[in-house]
């Protein structure tokens, strides 16, 4: 393994990666230790920096909308027209504040990944994707109990109704299992999985490239570099695509199981 | 080699990546909390104001160039009744000019007409009162001839020269009405 | 020799290491068929019935999310397992 001069090639402890250090010194709230990383403070102008965007563009709402109002609404249409009402249809705009703010908020954290700067996607640290798993978990739960009845709702999950009776010892386990455990776990790890290895894989990648271009013994090692440094930059271009698709099938996952809690019927 | 070795002593407990850090996700709540927030109160609240402000407009310009289009239609009818009832009053100005006329024309070939019929009946009613005054001038005038010639030829009159000139005249109205004939 | 006795002293720890990677790749095995057999019924289903995308969209998304959680769960497992 050992083609440089240097030191062989080490990947970096996974830990490593994703530790910051606090900015401030830690504070106790009750039992939670709080840091306040790098990172927090992207995060908290990722919020601030939409907010901004949308209160600059829905301000002064005009009759004839001008650039941004008019991006703005085509960015909100698109989401109403590709996410909800392609799943929970027409009574989904209730939950579209809800569902555009997922959207957005979880896109410009995976969008960070690839950011120079910051090249970390937020969603990588299981917190985020947690919160957005667990707020979908209540919303749904909330939703199919107010829509359905506490006794209806476990009852059509736990007994899916047309199905024949004898089925039921091994579908009324799965359903639940899936429905109220791995719903959850599910929703939170893909987005935490999918973000966490496009960061390792590309920070492997361009380790790789300065290792080869830094560290080589002779010129021939030195050009080599020039692979890692393209599949680099198509990985970059790749995890755009990613950071995309992520946020795009959370916000989806929601809006189904949101649906499936509005509509049992389905 | 070396990497597996570097992993193999290095062999920290990564478990807690998977877990969610409690402070991490407290941050994350707030940060999210607040653009919820912007969203749902004020973002999407005014995006609905907008869209409906837009849909009034555009409501009232298709109703007001709906009310035009009826008015413009509703003007156009009355145009073209218009120019159809000049239409008409013009087809019927014409129409009664060519009746007047045509009235006129036979009007007056009829008295044309009649007045030819007159001149050629008073024509024709002369032409005979001059044939019968001839023919009764001549009538005389060949009974006196007769008379004439049948007293020379007898030599002498006859003795009542009125009875004679009755004779003489039934004679001859006898031979004129055949030869007229 | 270094190596060799490296070797030796890292061993088990090493089989630890082996299996965390194999975790994860055999979990993805089952999980990279469904995912692929969801899709691509799904795109047929949506190709033949044009109409009936959007049923089918939602239920594609469904089936998607319960075959990944297999793969997901060995991604965790990756983490988990010491």
């Amino acid at each position: 393994m050992n083609l440089a001069a240097g030191p062989a090639f080490t990947v970096p402890d996974i830990n490593e990666l994703f530790t910051y250090r606090s900015l401030i010194h830690p504070f106790k709230v009750g039992p939670v230790v709080f840091h306040f990383t790098y990172l927090t403070l992207v995060m908290f102008v990722l919020s601030f920096a939409l907010c901004a965007l949308f209160i600059a563009a829905f301000r002064r709402p005009a009759v004839v909308p001008g650039k941004l109002q008019n991006m703005m609404e085509a960015a909100i249409d698109a989401v109403r027209e590709n996410i909800v009402l392609q799943t929970i249809g027409p009574d989904g705009d209730k939950f579209m504040p809800y569902l555009t703010a997922v959207f957005f908020f979880v896109f410009v954290m995976n969008f960070m990944e690839i950011v120079p700067g910051v090249q970390v996607p937020l969603t990588s640290f299981m917190a985020v994707p947690a919160l957005f798993s667990l707020m979908a978990y209540l919303i749904f739960n909330f939703v199919g109990i107010r829509k359905q009845g506490v006794y209806h709702y476990f009852k059509d999950t736990a007994f899916p109704p047309g199905v024949p009776v004898f089925l039921y010892v091994i579908l009324t386990p799965i359903e639940l299992v899936s429905k109220f455990i791995f719903r959850p776990i599910t929703l939170a790890v893909r987005l935490f999985a999918n973000m966490m290895a496009g960061h390792v894989m590309l920070t492997i990648f361009f380790l790789a490239s300065t290792y080869f271009l830094i560290g080589g013994h002779n010129n021939i090692l030195r050009g080599m570099s020039i692979f890692p440094i393209l599949l680099a930059i198509v990985l970059t271009g790749f995890e755009f695509f990613i950071a995309f698709i992520q946020a795009f099938i959370i916000t989806i996952l929601t809006a189904v199981y949101i649906d499936e809690s509005l509509h049992p019927a389905h | 080699m070396h990497a597996l070795l570097f992993l193999a002593a290095a062999e920290p407990s990564s478990t807690g990546l998977v877990l969610p850090k409690l402070d991490e996700f407290i941050w994350a709540l707030i940060a999210f909390v607040v653009l919820f927030a912007v969203l749902a109160k004020f973002a999407f609240p005014a995006l609905r104001k907008g869209l409906d402000a837009r849909e009034q407009a555009i409501r009232g310009e298709l109703e007001r160039a709906e009310q035009s289009r009826l008015e413009a239609e509703s003007k156009r009818e009355e145009y073209d009744r218009r120019i159809a009832d000049a239409r008409a009053e013009a087809d019927r100005i014409v129409r009664e000019a060519n009746e007047s006329i045509e009235a006129t024309r036979r009007e007056r070939i009829a008295r044309a007409e009649d007045e030819a019929r007159q001149i050629l009946e008073k024509a024709r009613s002369d032409a005979a009162q001059e044939r019968q005054r001839a023919f009764d001038d001549l009538r005389r005038t060949m009974a006196d001839l007769s008379i004439e010639a049948a007293t020379r030829v007898l030599g002498k009159e006859l003795s009542d020269p009125a009875a004679q000139r009755q004779l003489v005249e039934q004679f001859i109205s006898q031979t004129g009405n055949g030869s007229n004939n | 020799m270094h190596m060799l006795l490296a070797q030796a002293a890292g061993t088990t720890i090493s089989v630890a290491a082996i299996g965390k990677g194999l975790v994860y790749g055999l979990a993805a095995i089952g999980p990279g068929i469904g995912i692929g057999l969801v899709f691509g019924n799904a795109i047929q289903a949506i190709a033949r019935q044009p109409e009936a995308a959007g049923l089918v969209r939602p239920i594609m998304f469904i089936g998607f999310a319960l075959a990944e959680a297999l793969a997901l769960l060995g991604f965790v497992l990756f983490f988990l397992i010491h």
